[in-house]
């Protein structure tokens, strides 16, 4: 997987002069500055006067790093608005041919644009953050350093995930009306990944949230790396002309996704990265599952419930009803996956793998690998194949949804991606049957 | 300078340009005429490097389009027909921002910038935002930004709509200068005086395809208009267009094979 060219002089002329222009309106400025600076002040006034007032000191310290978490956040949403406007708002201007008249490289004005939006968000963020760190921190006789670059880090990482994700889409929308409904798609899961970390930073363990950062620096190079390798001029002044039949356009273009798809086996070789990407969701699942069964993170008021669940689900019935039970929830998981690749940018793919992978890790961490694996075989050597493929297809659903590209149409390559699931369950439903079989009669 | 051998474009299911096949030579002019919709704007991004072809060829220089889209366009100067200016940049920051990306030596930028700035009646306006610009004015700014890295092509899509006579003509004046440079210029117009003008060859546009490529007089001759109707005069280029344009709606057949090449 090789990165695109690109002269670093040339983005940086792109960058500065989106700078420019971002930073060139009065209002936009008195914004920015407000939440650089009277957030932060609000914040940690707030701080101070409860420390004052005899707060207790754990809920002053907890409070004093929340606040530090919001105060980072709120400029950090406003990347969202800017990187949305970058290419679907040179667009609506009309001023988006002439840049792509340019001899500038895709690579170049991509770079560019997440640079600046980048360069806006991460002042505002960091500015606040230090304007926090020195309204709050000075004589309260607490200070996470640790935590707070943590936090820092995966602040950075959060945005270049929040601008990237933000960019495919504006590279996508025809209109920025189109751009900011589809940004829910960022938003929504960003909100569940904003509680996951505040609930590390309630926590209060540094290296929650130094493993968190990573991942998220993982998923910020995922993203940026789709965005480069989507942006495509082709597709970007390329439309589709007319509106004629829908329905029967529509219905065609279901029809033509089935015809001339590749064989089971020649699909899976055209598949080989995403499948091994959803491959790798396994080992890496149990390590994190195994990792966090040993450092307690997942807290034992959590995980008992929940085994205590899947055991009693599992032997509720006589062997056959218990077979039809496990067919039919994993027939199910493999049908919400597709259904949400394209949704999570094929990241419930990923999960597929990483989630059944994680149990088994968390499981060995209370247990033993031995005692882990026994509850998996021998299903799960038809099971976790089967999940390999299905995982590796729902990522390339989430690639064609994400992918820009001026041969062909949107809708005709998501579709295809989708038919090739589809065609592909024609073999993993029976595997699915005999790996149910498999865990009753023999598991 | 700028070979197009038998170029087709295709968006989703609409063809909208189809056996295209044109030579421009450096020094030339070929002006295209055509209905809206008739496939001229994406025949000169196609020509710009911009789109990529469906079919058949560019090449500008000798580099072929598709191969090194990059080095076509840095050999291009594109002017689409809205100017697509940032509204708040001034007009000499908006210069210098597309004469860096195209390369051009500082020094060199800001005398060019200057002197077509006066040129085209800019020069007190030069720094005010481009938001604050007319119409006309505008324009000129996107033809400055066209040809202020001295292109070897020139791609214009209606170069003079929104200018008053005196500003068009200085628009004319200032192209067959650069003609007389040796740059190419491909134009789109709906101006018949424009077209009179400035082309050494004229191709007449429909549906996508060029139904006839030539000089005024091989097209006059292609037209079957010997005189113009009630006055003894030659028919004007006008009489020309509609003839070949109203005579492809009747018999579209019968006309494809009075293209002239």
């Amino acid at each position: 997987m090789s990165w695109p060219k690109l002269e670093p002089r040339k983005a940086a002329l792109v960058a500065r002069r989106d700078l420019r222009d971002a930073t060139s309106e009065l209002r936009l400025i008195a914004a920015m500055v407000a939440l650089t600076l009277a957030i932060p002040l609000a914040s940690g006034s707030g701080v101070r006067t409860l420390a004052a007032f005899g707060g207790g000191t754990a809920v002053v310290n907890r409070l004093a790093l929340v606040g530090a978490f919001f105060v980072v956040f709120i400029p950090a949403s406003f990347s969202l608005v800017l990187a949305l406007e970058s290419f679907v708002g040179e667009r609506e201007r009309t001023t988006l041919e002439v840049l792509l008249s340019t001899p500038l490289r895709e690579a170049e004005i991509y770079a560019g644009k997440v640079a600046a939006v980048l360069a806006v968000s991460l002042t505002l963020c960091y500015g606040g953050l230090i304007v926090y760190c020195l309204v709050t921190f000075p004589g309260l006789g607490y200070f996470p350093l640790a935590i707070l670059l943590a936090l820092a880090l995966s602040t950075i990482c959060q945005v270049a995930a929040m601008v990237a994700g933000a960019v495919i889409i504006s590279l996508n929308a025809r209109t920025m009306r189109a751009a900011n409904v589809m940004a829910s798609f960022i938003i929504l899961p960003m909100s569940v990944v904003l509680q996951a970390e505040a609930a590390l930073i309630l926590v209060g363990r540094a290296e929650f949230l130094w493993a968190f950062a990573v991942l998220m620096a993982l998923l910020a190079v995922v993203f940026l790396r789709m965005g480069l390798a989507g942006f495509s001029r082709e597709a970007l002044l390329s439309r589709e002309v007319g509106l004629r039949h829908p329905l029967q356009r529509a219905l065609g273009a279901v029809r033509a996704s089935f015809e001339h798809r590749p064989a089971f086996l020649q699909l899976l070789w055209m598949r080989r990265e995403p499948i091994l990407i959803a491959a790798a969701g396994f080992p890496i699942g149990a390590l994190a599952g195994y990792l966090a069964g040993l450092t307690s993170a997942v807290p034992s008021g959590v995980v008992r419930p929940v085994l205590t669940s899947l055991v009693h689900s599992a032997g509720a019935g006589s062997a056959f009803a218990d077979a039809v039970a496990i067919f039919s929830h994993n027939v199910l998981a493999f049908v919400l996956v597709a259904a949400l690749a394209v949704l999570t940018a094929g990241l419930s793919g990923f999960f597929l793998t990483f989630a059944p992978g994680f149990i088994l890790g968390f499981v060995a961490a209370l247990s033993s690998w031995a005692f882990a694996l026994s509850g998996i075989l021998p299903n799960g050597l038809v099971e976790i194949p089967a999940a390999i493929i299905a995982g590796g297809l729902a990522i390339q659903i989430g690639a064609a949804a994400i992918h820009m590209d001026g041969r062909g149409s949107w809708s005709g390559r998501v579709l295809a991606a989708f038919a090739d699931y589809v065609r592909a369950l024609r073999w993993l439903v029976p595997a699915l049957a005999v790996a149910s079989l498999l865990e009753v009669f023999l598991g | 300078m700028l070979r197009v051998e038998h170029l087709a474009k295709r968006y989703g299911d609409v063809l909208a340009l189809q056996e295209l096949t044109v030579d421009v030579e450096a020094g030339d002019c070929l002006v295209l005429l055509g209905r809206n919709g008739a496939g001229k704007t994406t025949a000169l991004r196609c020509m710009a490097g911009v789109l990529l072809p469906s079919g058949g060829r560019v090449t500008v220089d000798g580099i072929d389009a598709a191969e090194d889209p990059a080095a076509v366009r840095a050999r291009v100067g594109l002017m689409p027909e809205v100017p697509g200016l940032y509204e708040r940049m001034s007009a000499r920051a908006y210069l210098d921002y597309f004469g860096s990306i195209y390369d051009v030596e500082p020094s060199l930028r800001k005398r060019r910038i200057d002197d077509l700035l006066e040129m085209f009646d800019l020069a007190d306006a030069g720094d005010r935002w481009l938001g604050t610009f007319s119409k006309g004015m505008r324009q000129k700014v996107a033809l400055i930004r066209a040809t202020l890295h001295r292109p070897r092509l020139v791609l214009a899509d209606e170069p003079t709509s929104a200018l008053d006579a005196d500003s068009a003509r200085r628009a004319w004046t200032y192209l067959k200068d650069l003609q007389k440079d040796g740059c190419a210029l491909v134009i789109c117009t709906h101006s018949m005086d424009e077209a009179e003008t400035l082309a050494g060859e004229i191709g007449v546009m429909s549906a996508g395809r060029a139904l006839a490529v030539g000089s005024l007089v091989e097209l006059r001759r292609a037209s079957g208009l010997k005189t113009r109707q009630e006055v003894i005069e030659l028919p004007t280029l006008q009489d020309i267009y509609l003839a070949i344009v109203g005579n492809h709606a009747g018999n579209r057949d019968e006309l494809a094979e009075t293209r002239t090449a």
